[in-house]
């Protein structure tokens, strides 16, 4: 009996497992040669088996969070640990409305009316946005501002439902897709004749929940639409025969709606007596523009946070639940660290440091940053402070020579542009960018050789990079961390730097280090100029101090006038010990194409210009003798 | 030189009928099952079966193409190789194709040798003509 491999995907094999089993027991003997009847029965048993066994497979896979691609499989799964996917998130912007009413008209409060209230148009794209709930303001002196309102980039939208008791199992199911639950408003009236209503507020869990509580809970079904489940008594508040059910939203189209600065009002204005307001001025002034829309949650993302989420039990007690708990709470979160106080040195103990690179921009503003930790005081342990900091980037620039050869390449320039365009596709990925990221040598210069037949080989040079932001015109000390071991050149200048003034002095000065005698792993560093030949003049000797080992350099305080490069940054860059550099810590890894060099050389050897070599063009494996960046 | 005698050839007919007297289905042995295994072959369209598009030949497709001696030796080499690679049971001494003017027509003939049993040399003719003209 030899039908023993019952899962079995390849179409032979079965097709061989089944003439085993007629071997032993048929009375035919044809089903050997292909064209006998019974070959083609043959065939049809086996490609039966084979979508059996391929459908067997897809179901398997599609009942293990790890092994399921539907996302609506995905979904569900997730589901039952209690798992909500991110919805689509809005983009918001902050406005504030002032509105100067007629002479004659002088109502107590005026309201803003739910729906469309601002359109803008960004790169040729429409943009409306809108409010999903009306907002009321007082009237002073028949003037009224509408202060600090957020508006959500998207159209609102209503759904309404009866409740038909009579229904076993009655589903209120949003139709639309692309909705941002945070904008979900639901009201629910007795019936749809009655206009009293309640408002009912989403929870994510049933903790304090009561047998009267107006809550209701979100729950992602097919085609990425939403289901409102209420109460049923026991749980929260069970919706009566006949109830009316509003809910209200936004449909919105996410991270495409970030970036508008500017936008005209379009809302509709009312009194206390629900009469639109004729012959008002609105004016419409943006504190903050679009930020922090975001898409949908991915089911990637789903795969990684749900198990996390529910190890964490609602509870930030270890660092990677505060990461959970935070891209749940900022669904903008693009990549996030966090670690304890006491890994510090010196340690900090009590407190969390959280660093978050939203997807959108690079820091987070002070606003931001504040409702993040209030979201994250449910969720805290006593006694622990959680502290969100800025993003730290530690750059890597590529200095990569290129042999091609021209036999296999009529426009050197295109593949240059297709090697750049091969790597800024690497860098986009995840391993390469974001915290705990890791260049992988190996697969940089692998990836290079690979863009072409024509590129024959190449020496590429890794070397690290800080941006040192200084504090003009002020005494500060400084230190710069690369989380990466430096490569230390014994003759000293193992780091460069862009040039810097100090306060009462016109020179440009510029970075350096001198190794120390008696310990091989620190060094000072010394501020330098340079004379006619571009040699090094050192002014000022130990000017703070060097760790190679660790990567680290410390400044003493000092006076820094200005910087050449804008904004008053020092570039200041070394070279990694290993060619494989990791992003430590809160340092956010991210490989800079546009400061990298691409050098294209014509391989003279392999095109067989110049078979004997003596015309061909070497490149050092090192780095160049300068001093400076 | 030996000569492998084998149990001889069993296969079933696709007609499904049964016998008029054991009312069993249909057996075809040794050369009759041979026959309908070189037929089926010749018949097969490339890519019919399911994962080996190296089985079949294009008579079916070639019916109405336009008489040439091209297209005739193209498929006496397509018959010869299918049957020299899926029907070993046979030793093709002869393949002669004829296109029977102004029929749309295709008429097959083949005379092989059957290894492995003592039977004569065997002649098959087989036509093909389209099913509405």
């Amino acid at each position: 009996m030899a039908l023993t491999q019952f899962t079995n995907l390849d179409y032979e094999q079965i097709k061989k497992s089944i003439k085993d089993y007629l071997r032993a027991s048929s009375n035919f003997s044809d089903y050997d040669f292909e064209g006998s009847n019974f070959s083609i029965l043959v065939d049809v048993l086996a490609y039966n088996t084979y979508i059996t066994a391929y459908n067997t497979n897809a179901v398997v896979n599609e009942v293990f969070l790890d092994s399921a691609i539907l996302r609506e499989n995905v979904v569900s799964l997730a589901r039952n640990i209690g798992y909500v996917p991110k919805s689509v998130n809005a983009s918001r912007m902050i406005v504030t409305i002032n509105v100067i009413l007629p002479d004659n008209v002088n109502p107590p409060t005026i309201k803003l009316k739910a729906g469309l209230i601002a359109t803008a148009t960004t790169n040729d794209v429409s943009y409306v946005f809108s409010i999903p709930e009306d907002i009321t303001t007082n009237v002073v002196n028949g003037v009224a501002s509408f202060s600090n309102i957020t508006l959500y980039e998207g159209s609102y939208a209503m759904s309404a439902f009866t409740v038909d008791t009579t229904q076993s199992s009655q589903n209120y199911i949003i139709e639309n897709s692309g909705v941002d639950i945070n904008t979900l408003s639901v009201r629910v009236r007795p019936t749809v004749q009655d206009y009293s209503y309640d408002i009912y507020k989403k929870v994510d869990t049933i903790v304090g929940i009561t047998t009267t509580s107006n809550n209701y809970l979100v729950q992602e079904v097919s085609g990425e639409r939403y289901q409102i489940i209420f109460g049923d008594g026991i749980i929260s508040k069970k919706l009566e025969n006949n109830n009316y059910i509003e809910a209200s939203y936004v449909i919105t189209n996410g991270i495409d709606g970030n970036g508008v600065k500017t936008a005209s009002f379009n809302g509709i204005i009312v009194d206390n007596l629900e009469t639109i307001l004729t012959g008002s001025t609105a004016s419409m002034s943006i504190i903050s523009g679009s930020k922090d829309g975001a898409d949908i949650e991915s089911i990637n993302s789903i795969k990684y946070y749900a198990p996390r989420k529910y190890a964490a039990q609602s509870r930030a007690v270890s660092s990677q639940d505060y990461e959970t708990i935070i891209t749940e709470i900022y669904p903008n979160t693009e990549s996030i660290v966090a670690y304890g106080g006491e890994e510090l040195s010196p340690p900090q103990y009590g407190k969390v440091f959280i660093v978050i690179k939203p997807k959108s921009g690079d820091t987070l503003s002070q606003f931001t940053k504040d409702t993040i930790l209030n979201q994250l005081k449910p969720y805290s342990i006593a006694g622990i402070v959680p502290q969100i900091i800025d993003m730290l980037y530690l750059y890597v620039e590529l200095n990569s020579s290129i042999y091609y050869n021209p036999a296999l390449t009529t426009d050197k320039d295109a593949l240059k542009t297709n090697i750049i365009d091969c790597l800024n596709a690497y860098v986009t990925d995840s391993e390469a960018n974001g915290f705990g990221g890791r260049i992988k040598y190996s697969k940089i210069i692998g990836l290079i050789d690979n863009v072409s037949n024509a590129v024959t080989s190449n020496i590429t040079k890794i070397k690290m990079r800080r941006n040192l932001n200084v504090v003009a015109g002020k005494a500060a000390q400084y230190e710069i961390c690369f989380g990466n071991r430096f490569h230390k050149k014994l003759e000293g200048y193992s780091i460069k730097s862009s040039g810097f003034k100090i306060s009462n002095n016109n020179e440009t000065f510029y970075l350096g280090d001198i190794p120390s005698t008696s310990n091989m792993n620190m060094g000072t560093v010394v501020f330098f100029t340079l004379d006619a030949q571009n040699n090094p003049v050192i002014s000022k000797n130990n000017a703070g101090t060097i760790n190679y080992l660790i990567g680290e350099i410390r400044i003493d305080s000092v006076i820094i006038a200005s910087t050449v490069l804008n904004d008053n940054i020092i570039e200041v860059e070394a070279i990694p010990e290993s060619n494989d550099v990791i992003g430590l810590k809160d340092l956010y890894l991210k490989v800079d194409i546009s400061k990298s060099s691409f050098e294209m050389i014509n391989d003279t050897i392999t095109s067989g210009a110049n078979i004997s070599g003596t015309q061909f063009v070497t490149t050092s494996s090192y780095p160049n003798g300068k001093y400076t960046r | 030189m030996t000569v492998k005698i084998s149990r001889g050839f069993k296969d079933f007919s696709l007609s499904f009928k049964k016998h008029p007297i054991t009312n069993d289905l249909i057996v075809l042995t040794n050369e009759s099952a041979i026959k309908n295994a070189v037929i089926n072959l010749i018949r097969t369209r490339v890519g019919e079966k399911f994962f080996n598009s190296s089985i079949g030949t294009n008579v079916n497709n070639s019916i109405f193409e336009l008489q040439s001696v091209a297209i005739a030796i193209q498929l006496e080499n397509e018959i010869n190789q299918v049957l020299k690679n899926y029907e070993p049971r046979i030793f093709v001494n002869d393949i002669r194709i004829i296109f029977p003017e102004d029929s749309n027509e295709i008429s097959i003939s083949i005379d092989y040798d059957i290894i492995g049993i003592p039977a004569t040399t065997q002649q098959l003719t087989t036509l093909l003509k389209p099913t509405r003209v």
